[in-house]
């Protein structure tokens, strides 16, 4: 007997597809469809919020505020970036395990430095910040350690991985010459990452930048700070002129990146 | 002539495949050699063991004399052993002169290889190789812009640098055109001659093998098919040398 009409293809993928659907439709249930889903004034302040996108205030006092304020998040992203990029070598370049001279010691590096760095990523920088703030107090440290560390653990992260991938060929040729672990490193290994490591650094610092930004909400001054003081003043023209000051940093940066990534890989 | 490289019963098998059964041959100093045969031979795997690459299951080599264990240390092995496959062994963001002079890290200190960075050590070492390789005006170009053939001289101005007494060849002008292959090939049997070195080179042209190389070590399914001077290899030989199984 043809049984093809009932025993259509009923692949794994299918049949899970169909039950998050099904899961999905079901909640819908559970979900209290009445006025107090959204809070009822929330409405009017989200209005007034767009509205103040159009009209953000540009007087002079708040235009020096925002640039003073721009200024000290892109110090911290700075300072933070440049700690995290030197933890990243320090950490990342063991990690990878190039330098080891044989399977054992490979290793060993490279689980005692991939934990190292997976630690410093697993608490992230406003937990940092908090543990900063609680030790060394407001000071412009804490908000710079508090980003070092976990950026740090993920460029070196990165840069083991990039590392480990590097084509196995120049480097054969490179010690079939006689270069050293180390001499392998400068001649073949970093010349070949180093344009992704600049390009993901790039990145980083943009997200550092961002991540400044939100970390000036503990309480070290820059634009994070300056937004969280209108919004609690109800000043939404004042909230749109620092976010519009964050948004310029973060393009000028992303146009240097790319500016940077054409004249390496020409 | 002295002799230089002594294999004695190399043996290599990978997962259940042999790659080598037991192979024994011996160069003279200043032999040149073409090793040929079908895909699959062993040719590479060969050429991968004399560099130390890898390590066969069974046999010796010995180098000069001592065994090739000896030269466990890279800088020692460079002096005596050098390498060049097709042109991805160059590192192609760097410069051509740091690629060239690579072939001196063997002399240098950590220090040294990183000062050249600045300022280019031994410099006059690259300018001679590129001059003798043709291409002088490359100095400073970024080497992945070159195209196949000129990376290959600047590969062959390596070696050059490097200066070992004994050259291995894996493929040197697989992904090069007919008269580019020409070019290479012509270039680094010259420089073999004129350095007195001992060159050994697999190739899948059995017209260039004839051309360039004195003798001809041809391998089939890991052994020696035949193991003759160029002049004598007749189209006989070549023909069931690459006759596939079916025909047989």
């Amino acid at each position: 007997m043809d049984k093809s009409w009932f025993t259509f293809d009923l692949h794994k993928r299918k049949i899970l597809t169909m039950i998050l659907l099904l899961v999905f439709i079901l909640s819908l249930f559970s979900v209290e469809w009445n006025s107090n889903l959204i809070h009822s004034g929330g409405f009017e302040t989200a209005k007034q919020i767009f509205v103040a996108l159009f009209q953000p205030d540009l007087s002079t006092d708040i235009l020096l505020l925002a640039v003073e304020a721009s200024w000290s998040t892109l110090s911290y992203a700075t300072a933070g970036m440049s700690l995290a990029i030197f933890i990243a070598f320090i950490f990342g370049i063991p990690a990878s395990g190039v330098l080891a001279e044989n399977a054992k010691t490979k290793r060993i590096m490279r689980s005692f430095f991939r934990g190292h760095l997976g630690f410093m990523r697993a608490i992230h920088e406003l937990v940092w910040a908090w543990l900063f703030v609680a030790s060394i107090g407001l000071s412009p440290f804490a908000a710079i350690f508090a980003l070092a560390i976990p950026y740090g653990g993920i460029l070196g992260r990165i840069f083991a991985d990039m590392l480990e991938d590097v084509p196995r060929e120049p480097i054969l040729a490179l010690e079939a010459a006689g270069a050293s672990r180390l001499q392998t490193l400068w001649y073949g290994y970093l010349p070949m990452v180093r344009t992704s490591i600049i390009s993901y650094a790039m990145y980083r610092f943009e997200c550092a930048v961002r991540s400044s930004a939100i970390m000036s909400f503990v309480g070290i001054g820059g634009l994070g700070y300056q937004i969280h003081l209108s919004l609690d003043d109800l000043h939404y023209n004042e909230v749109w002129t620092f976010v519009f000051f964050l948004i310029f940093l973060v393009i000028i940066i992303d146009a240097w990146s790319n500016q940077l990534r054409k004249r390496l890989v020409r | 002539m002295p002799e230089i490289i002594s294999l004695n019963q190399i043996s290599k098998t990978y997962e259940r495949k042999i790659a080598l059964s037991s192979l024994s041959f011996s160069v003279n100093k200043g032999e040149s050699i073409a090793l040929i045969g079908p895909s699959g031979a062993g040719k590479t795997t060969l050429l991968n063991i004399m560099a130390s690459i890898l390590t066969p299951d069974e046999g010796e080599i010995f180098i000069d004399g001592s065994p090739l264990s000896d030269f466990k240390d890279q800088r020692k092995r460079a002096k005596k052993i050098g390498v060049i496959r097709q042109q991805f062994d160059l590192v192609g963001e760097l410069p051509v002169i740091h690629n060239v002079l690579a072939g001196r890290l063997s002399d240098w200190g950590v220090f040294k290889s990183l000062l050249s960075f600045l300022i280019p050590q031994d410099k006059q070492y690259a300018v001679k190789a590129l001059e003798r390789v043709g291409l002088m005006d490359k100095l400073y170009d970024r080497t992945s812009i070159l195209s196949g053939g000129e990376q290959q001289r600047v590969a062959l101005a390596r070696l050059l640098v490097q200066n070992p007494e004994i050259i291995l060849a894996d493929e040197p002008v697989a992904s090069l055109d007919p008269a580019r292959a020409e070019d290479i090939l012509d270039l680094l049997a010259n420089i073999a001659v004129e350095e007195k070195q001992t060159l050994m080179a697999s190739l899948h042209s059995v017209e260039y093998a004839k051309k360039y190389f004195d003798r001809i070590i041809a391998l089939k399914n890991g052994e020696i098919f035949f193991d003759l001077p160029a002049a004598s290899v007749t189209d006989a030989h070549i023909a069931s040398l690459y006759k596939l199984k079916e025909q047989a």
